[in-house]
């Protein structure tokens, strides 16, 4: 591992657990501003909803390439993960943030386990088998990339697979 | 997040978010979003706090419905490690439509 990369995952530690450290990274990072109106659409009832996740925590399959964590401007890929076994086989890049706890329970960046709850309840109508993962660290060149091109593909994939609903997590 | 969010919401279909940076929400402007003031890597909670990772999924589903004007940010009431999620009154079917 190289310095920026040790310096990066040191700093995500100290900022996990000392909130005040993560004020200071909020407040030096220019998060991208949106003009023009906001999108919308009507949510279907949930009980007759197929819901995804979409995340930027990184987590994704062990089998498939990392996440790129040498771009300071992050990587705007994404990979798709099929929920019924990413946590038998899961693995996260992300150098932004302390994942022990994820480690130990995934749940708490992709919440699948409430979620199906939810559907043998009856309250959720289906969750989709197939989700959307990607690295949320994203900036400067990478943000048109994101934006015109994965998070595109992405949309039009989960619209294709007929989902009604998204949750989005971050990390 | 609330860049790819937006897009998704632009192909028609729906979408809720969970922001722990409401600096970053403000500014991106999804369409719907809960907060919570709580560290990097635990928008859900703690691990094996199965009763806290449901309050918050229900939340953010309940805000699905719940917000009218596109941009909203909720801020949801649970203050980290300190809640009882016991006494906790989740939505009913009908808030969930």
């Amino acid at each position: 591992m190289d310095v920026t990369r040790f310096k990066n995952r040191t700093l995500a530690r100290l900022a996990t657990r000392f909130p005040r450290l993560a004020q200071r990274f909020i407040d030096g990072y220019q998060a991208q501003e949106s003009a023009g109106s906001i999108p919308w659409a009507v949510p279907k009832p949930l009980r007759q909803a197929k819901l995804a996740l979409v995340t930027t925590s990184g987590i994704h399959h062990q089998r498939q390439a990392p996440f790129d964590m040498n771009d300071s401007d992050g990587d705007p890929s994404y990979r798709t993960l099929n929920g019924e076994e990413l946590f038998d086989d899961f693995q996260i890049t992300h150098d932004y943030y302390d994942h022990t706890d994820a480690r130990k329970d995934p749940n708490i960046i992709f919440p699948l386990g409430p979620l199906r709850e939810l559907v043998s309840e009856g309250l959720l109508g289906r969750l989709a088998q197939t989700h959307y993962a990607f690295m949320g660290h994203i900036d400067g060149r990478h943000i048109p990339t994101l934006v015109e091109k994965t998070a595109r593909e992405v949309a039009a994939k989960l619209k294709a697979d007929q989902v009604d609903l998204v949750l989005l997590t971050p990390a | 997040m609330g860049l790819i969010q937006r897009e998704i919401e632009r192909a028609g279909i729906a979408t809720i978010g969970i922001s722990i940076v409401r600096e970053f929400t403000e500014k991106v402007q999804p369409p719907r979003t809960v907060f919570l003031r709580w560290p990097f890597g635990h928008p859900l909670g703690e691990p094996g706090n199965s009763a806290q990772q449901r309050a918050v999924v229900l939340e953010a589903l309940r805000a699905l419905y719940q917000i009218e004007e596109p941009g909203t940010i909720i801020d949801l009431p649970f203050r980290w490690r300190r809640e009882k999620y016991a006494d906790y009154l989740p939505p009913t079917a009908a808030d969930l439509e």
